[in-house]
Parts: structure tokens; sequence; C-alpha cells
């Protein structure tokens, strides 16, 4: 069977690339990573951020060469290695791993609307909203995807002013000093940060749909750098912010930070954060639906309208059993595991296969 | 005079069959006084205007030498006169106001002479896009003088009409204008295709046209924007957009458009470009204040009224202390009333409505504070959105808006703050989704594009804009050509 190409008018612009990736990767993690983070380097963990974001920009290098030599996105990379049955297998098991992605994202951000706004609401109800508006995201094509990417991230991006209220409370000699802790804690820590960092992985998802892939790599580049920054910079003002007793107990550090913020009409700002984190969460659950939805397509040859319907069903089936706290961090861990071992291990892996893959079929041309 | 006018009973045609029924139809025949011969006029009495006959085609025909049908051409003092052998034709021409002229020698042909009846009615003032400087002049109902007034300010050859009859009824003509040095080809297609694609029976306005071709017909955004103003229509058209004139309608239909050109209004152009664009955001501050005050007024008292400061949420309070109804209640009490006075200010003659809307706005609103049905800061939150929603320069644009503010309303009851972020979700996808003639509705927000940003949320001075639209794809995107030498004066030279 021949892959099509996709055709230019639903490709995206290779600038695009920047809003995609920084608007998956900043999700629910950037609400509570702090203490995670804290609790392996103490005040010394934004030298872990740093030291992650830095790994991730290997990551990204790797993934573009990979889908530059395999022509594709994973599937075609799957079945440049190991041919079409067992390529599509091996595909087959990132349908779970997103679907598992954006369960965790919608739950999670039901348990923060739960604990800070609304005891009450129905998280069948919610959710369901919720991927009806995905559903009817999707069904706009790739390009509306990427509009919700855009604007999840743009329109919410004045939030980051708002935490300049913590700057005025902030003490920073809790960071000093500064490399009290041993190179293992920092990496620990840095291995923490996985579920924060994950998502930008989905470019190998979506790389045919970029016009002109090899011009979007810098964007792609630029955006992890981005998020590296607010990571750290926000993780700096948390830290000056609380003592590390105090971050130890605020599972939502970030969220905490919001009640500072005092404006003459407005007090309690966290109601308006938290409402409008909704925007920010909604490219994360539609571009993991999307990819999940495109790879059934990819491998069971199932239409993609189908195929979005099924991801949902799943979705709304098992969020009604993630019903305590444990359940949902124990979701948020084993995602983040899964995110580092597919990013961390098993891109590297690929690459290298990729690779060899390639000089052999160089070694048969001969 | 041996004028002998004889009315024949011949033997209907098939064509004749049912026009014979309408009492407007009129056949008459006449001997010509030099050669004797008997011709035959045929027309549409409502149609026509007797006085071209009168004056104009029977003194000629019946005085002067009158042989064979193609002496019509040099007898009749008429531009437009035609000579075909085609019957099928006939009611056609019949029906646009032409006399039918046959001849007894020549039975096979027919000779059509123009004498069409124009009732137009005198240019007027533009009354739903009224702006204080600039033209004045407004679309009437007549094709042919709306397309006079678009050609007077686009006097170039490059300027296309192309007409089209629409509707098996109505059979209206419907004309797209473009710049055929400018217009991108693929866009005049897609028009072309679509209104041969239009399938109706009585199209008797623009509006009909705009919903027979929008790209999503489910939308309640409108997608071709309509204006009654010919220097509107000419602007577009030089940055490359595509114009299309209906008869028999003073709105001008223009496409493909993007949401933000919904907001500014043409004056904006005959200002200052700070004072235009500090306008456009002011309108467009208006417009969002007017489709979420109410809806954070419920969502905040039903749910969040820890965000309000004490100071602030003790007036709340007091206004709100012995109303009995909860905050949706009460608001979409107001916001009725407000559609009402709208609704009933729209329908009835000017006078009696201003009436109607100082009776309804001041004595209602009182009564109802001063009874205790609704608060008095919501009064002011609903007549405020109600002023901030008027402020909409597209009078389509405005009607959305109003239907916009009741799914905001009805989520704010049930979710809060979350329901109208989440509301405001669903308008965003919507948003997205939506193209005008296939071209993103969002642009230049989404896809942004930097270069376009010039003339939309805010308008740059025309130095700025030297380049046209990207979006539109046209064939040639300079406007002028930007003089680089031109060195900036240092002071004092």
């Amino acid at each position: 069977m021949k892959e099509q190409p996709i055709p230019e008018r639903l490709q995206i612009s290779p600038f695009l690339v920047f809003y995609m990736v920084m608007s998956i990767q900043i999700g629910i993690g950037v609400l509570g990573y702090q203490r995670i983070i804290a609790m392996d380097a103490g005040y010394d963990a934004w030298i872990s951020i740093l030291f992650a974001g830095g790994c991730i920009h290997v990551i990204i290098w790797l993934i573009y060469k990979i889908c530059d030599t395999a022509g594709g996105d994973i599937v075609s990379a799957h079945k440049y290695i190991a041919g079409n049955f067992i390529g599509k297998a091996l595909s087959a098991i990132f349908i779970g791993y997103f679907i598992l992605f954006s369960l965790t994202v919608l739950r999670t951000f039901i348990e923060v609307i739960q604990v800070w706004m609304f005891p009450e609401i129905s998280t069948f109800w919610f959710s369901f909203a919720f991927m009806a508006l995905c559903v009817y995201i999707i069904f706009g094509g790739f390009r509306t995807v990427v509009g919700i990417a855009f604007f999840g991230l743009v329109l919410p991006a004045y939030l980051l002013l708002t935490f300049g209220w913590a700057i005025k409370f902030s003490n920073y000699y809790n960071l000093l000093p500064i490399w009290d802790h041993s190179i293992k804690e920092l990496l620990t820590a840095s291995y923490h940060m996985s579920l924060t960092f994950i998502g930008f992985e989905s470019i190998i998802f979506f790389y045919p749909f970029i016009k002109e892939p090899k011009k979007s790599q810098k964007w792609a580049h630029l955006a992890v750098l981005t998020t590296t920054l607010i990571y750290t910079v926000l993780a700096i003002i948390t830290f000056a912010y609380f003592s590390e007793e105090q971050l130890s107990k605020q599972i939502w550090a970030s969220l905490t930070m919001w009640k500072i913020v005092e404006m003459p009409f407005v007090e309690r700002f966290e109601y308006i954060g938290i409402a409008n984190w909704n925007l920010i969460i909604l490219p994360n659950v539609c571009i993991s639906v999307w990819i999940a939805s495109r790879l059934i397509k990819r491998v069971f040859n199932i239409r993609q309208k189908v195929g979005v319907f099924f991801v949902v069903a799943a979705v709304l089936s098992i969020i009604n059993f993630l019903d305590t706290r444990e359940k949902i961090n124990m979701l948020n861990d084993s995602v983040g595991k899964m995110g580092f071992v597919f990013n961390f291990i098993y891109i590297p892996l690929l690459f290298a296969a990729v690779m060899i893959a390639k000089k052999l079929k160089k070694g048969k041309k001969k | 005079m041996k004028n002998k006018r004889i009315k024949e009973d011949v033997e209907h045609k098939e064509w004749e069959k049912s026009f014979i029924k309408s009492k407007d139809f009129k056949k008459i025949f006449y001997y010509n006084q030099k050669t004797n011969v008997r011709f035959g006029l045929t027309f549409m009495a409502t149609l026509i205007d007797e006085n071209i006959i009168q004056d104009g085609i029977l003194p000629n025909l019946l005085e002067d030498e009158f042989r064979e049908i193609e002496d019509i051409k040099q007898l009749v003092p008429v531009a437009d006169v035609q000579i075909c052998d085609d019957p099928s034709l006939i009611e056609q021409k019949l029906m646009n106001g032409y006399v039918m002229l046959t001849i007894e020698t020549e039975l096979k042909h027919f000779g059509f002479i123009a004498a069409q009846k124009e009732i137009v009615r005198g240019l007027s003032q533009p009354e739903v896009e009224f702006s204080v400087i600039g033209p004045k002049e407004a679309f009437v109902e007549s094709m042919g003088q709306n397309l006079n007034l678009i050609r007077k300010r686009l006097p170039v050859k490059e300027l296309i009409i192309e007409e089209f009859t629409l509707g098996s009824l109505s059979k209206t003509s419907v004309a797209i204008l473009y710049m055929e040095n400018i217009t991108n080809e693929d866009n005049v297609d897609t028009v072309r295709q679509r209104l041969k694609n239009v399938k109706f029976d009585a199209i008797t306005d623009s509006s009909y046209i705009v919903q027979l071709i929008s790209d999503n017909s489910n939308s309640p955004f409108p997608q071709l924007l309509d204006t009654e103003r010919p220097d509107r229509v000419a602007g577009i058209l030089a940055e490359g957009k595509i114009a299309i004139v209906v008869d028999g309608s003073p709105h001008v239909l223009i496409t493909p458009t993007t949401l933000v050109e919904f907001f500014s209004s043409f004056e904006d152009y005959f200002l200052n470009w700070i004072l235009s664009s500090f306008f456009r955001l002011i309108r467009l501050f208006a417009v969002a204040f007017s489709i979420l005050i109410t809806p954070i007024y419920v969502a905040t008292l039903s749910y969040h009224y820890e965000l309000i400061p004490k100071d602030l949420m003790s007036t709340l309070i007091t206004s709100r202390r012995e109303i009995p109804l909860p905050p949706i209640l009460e608001a979409l009490f107001l916001e009725l009333t407000i559609e009402l006075l709208r609704e009933a200010g729209a329908r009835l003659p000017t006078k009696v409505g201003q009436t109607i809307g100082i009776v309804g706005g001041i004595v209602i609103g009182t009564a109802s504070v001063e009874a205790g049905l609704t608060s008095n800061v919501l009064l002011i939150i609903v007549a405020l959105a109600a002023l901030a929603s008027f402020t909409t320069p597209v009078y389509r644009m405005g009607n959305t808006i109003r239907l916009l503010r009741f799914p905001f309303l009805f989520l704010a009851e049930l979710w809060g703050l979350l329901g109208i972020v989440f509301c405001f979700c669903v308008l965003l996808t919507h948003l997205t989704r939506l193209t005008s003639l296939g071209r993103p509705f969002l642009e230049p927000l989404y896809p942004p594009r930097v270069v376009d940003m010039k003339d939309a949320l805010i308008r740059l001075p025309f130095e700025a804009q030297s380049k046209r639209p990207i979006f539109l794809r046209t064939k040639n995107p300079i406007r002028f050509s930007k003089k680089k030498a031109k060195k900036k004066k240092d002071i004092d030279e």
C-alpha cells in the first residue's frame, strides 16, 4: 500500500510547530511540579529543569532525523525498520499511550476543579462536554487542532504576568546555597520533570502535516527553549516565595501563588486562573486524541471519524473509575514514567534502528 | 390620417397560451402608411415605458418606409435593437421589458426593441452604515444604478462585471465584480461555481445569496459582508476581493471576508490612523463586554462571590438584598426585556418605535427595580451591554452578538466561570473552523499573519499599507511601491 502524501492545503506553516509543541507541553504538570522536584533536589531543582530541557533538544534533533530518514511519521519509521506487520503492531502501542495521556490531563484538571472550585461537579458530565468539544475540533481537521493549540497558548499567556504578584513577597536567599545537592539527586529531579515536559514527542506523529518540515526544526527547538525558561523562572519564583517546608505541603504550588494576586475589582484570582486553564488543557487533550485517532487510521485503516469516537468512548468509560486522589496520582506517575521511557529510551533506540536500516538498505542497492 | 388599427383575434401560438391570461399582455397590429405592410407589437404593458413606444417607435414605423424587419435598425431610434429567429427567447425578452416586433412578410424573424420602464428610487444617504465624514451616497434597488456608482469610483478597464441570472422564477440578475489584474482567479472561480450551483426559485434580495453561497450555512456568523456604501465596495475591489451585486437589493456583498472586517467601519479609513485604531479597539472591547458581562455577573453572584473585594461586594449585596430571584432569572428577565424592546422597536414605524423605546427602557427598567424584581446594578450592566452591542458597524454581526449572549448565560449558570471559558472555547473552535470562500475566517489572528495585522485590530497609516492582504493571494500583491530613498530629515534641515 502506497502512502498518500498530505495535500498542501491541509498542511501547516513551519512556525506553527512552535505553538503546537509549547501548548501540548504546558498542561497540568506546571500547576504543581515545584513540590515534586524540590523533594529530590531541594532548591537546586531549577538546575534540573535546565538540564532536562537540554536533553529534550537532543531528542528533538533525533526525532527530526528519524522522520527525515523514514520520510513520514512514526508509523512510516516502524515500517522502515521492521516491515509492515511488526511496524503496525509497534505503532498500535502508542494508541494506548495517547489515550492514557489525554485521560491523565483531563482527569487531573477535573481534580483541580473539584478541589479548588466546584467540589460537586460531575466528572463524567464535564468530561463528556469536554470530549464533545474535542470531537468538534478534530472534525475540523488538523488545521483546527493547530488553531486551538495556537489560541490555547496565546490567549492565556497573560496568566504568566500574574505570577509577578508573588515576586513582591519573595526572598531569593531561599535559593542559596547553590549546588548543595548531589548529581544523582539533581538527575532524579530531572527525571521527575517528565510529566511536566512530555508532549513534545507529538512531532513524530504529525510530522507529515508540516509544510517544509526541515524549516520547522528551529521552531521546535525554540518552543522547548521557551518552555524550559518559563518552567525555570516559575520554579525560581516559587522557591523564593515558599520556604522549603511550606512548599512540601503545596500540591499545586502555582495555584497557591495566585491567592496573593489582588486587584481593585478582583480577589481570589485562582478562580479566574483555573477557569482559564480550561483553554490551556484543551489543546493537550485534543492533540492527543487527534494523534490516537490518526494512529488508529494509519494502523487499522479505519476512518479517522470512527477512530475519534473509539478514543472518546475509551476515555469516557475509564474516567469514571478514577475517583480517588491515589488513583489519579498513580495515573500521573505512570504516564510520566511511560513518557520518560518513550522519549528518552525508545526514541534513541528507534533512531539507532533507523540509522542501521538506512545503512543496510544502501548496502543492498549497491 | 388613414391610421387603421386592427385588433385581431388570431389563433394563439403555443408560447402565448399563458400570456393571454394576463391583463398586461398586449398584442397590437398596425399598417405602415407608405408600404402598407402589416406589423405587430407585442409587449407587457407593466414592464415597458409607453412613452418610448409612442414617441420613439410608432411614429417612425408608421410614417417612414418600412418593408422588411432589417429596416427597424435604421428606423427605430433606440440603442438596444435585436433581430433573431429563435422563438424560445420570446418569453425571456418580453419579461425583460422588450417590445417584440413581428412583420407579416417575415414570420420567422422577431425584432426586439428595448423599452424598459426604469423605476429608480433617488439616491439617499446610507442608513445602516451612516458615517459623519465621507461620501453620503448609498446603493439603491436598481442594479444599473449601483454598478454606475461603483464604476464611477474605479474607472479602469480591469474592473470586470460578469452577469448571471439566478432563480427559476425570479430570474434575478446577479453580477460579480472583480479586478482582472489583481483578484485571485481561484476565488473568482469559486464564486462563479457557487452562484451556478444556487438552486432556489425566487431570489428577492442579496441576503438570499448570502445564505445560499456561504461556506457554512449553519453558522450564526455572517460569512459575506453586505454593505450599502459604494465607497466601501470600491475600496475592497482595490484590495483584491470580489463584490456581488444583486438586482433589486440595495446591499452589495463582499467576499472573502474575515471576522475583523465585521468590526471595522469604513469610516475608519476617513480618520487619522491613531484615532481609527483607537476606535477599533474600543469597538472590540465593547463586543467582548457586551457578550460577557451579564454571564460574568451571573457566574460570580451564583458561585464565586469570593472573587469580589469586600467594598464592591457590599454595594452588590445592598442592591440584591430584596431580590427574590436567583441571578440567572434576574438576568434573563432583563435581557429578554431588552430583546423585546429591540424587536418591537425594529418592527414599528420610527416615531412609535422611539416612544416604545423610551417607555420600555425607562419605565420598565425603573419599575422593575422599584418593584424589587431586579437589582439596579444588573440594570446598569444589561443596559451597558445593550449599548455596547450597538457599536458593531455591521448590522448582521450585531444580530449575531445579540444571540451569543444566551449560551454564555446558560453555561455561566451551570458551571460558573468555567462554563464561560468552556463556551468561549466552543465559540473559538467554531470560528477557527469557519471559512469564507475557503479562506480562514479568523485570519490574520489564525493562521497568524503579522503582515495582515496592519489593517485588522488596528489600522496603520496608508504609507504602511503598501501591500494587499496576503490571505487573498492576489495576482499583484503590491499596492504602490514604497520609495525607499525617502530620507528622514534631521532636525532643522
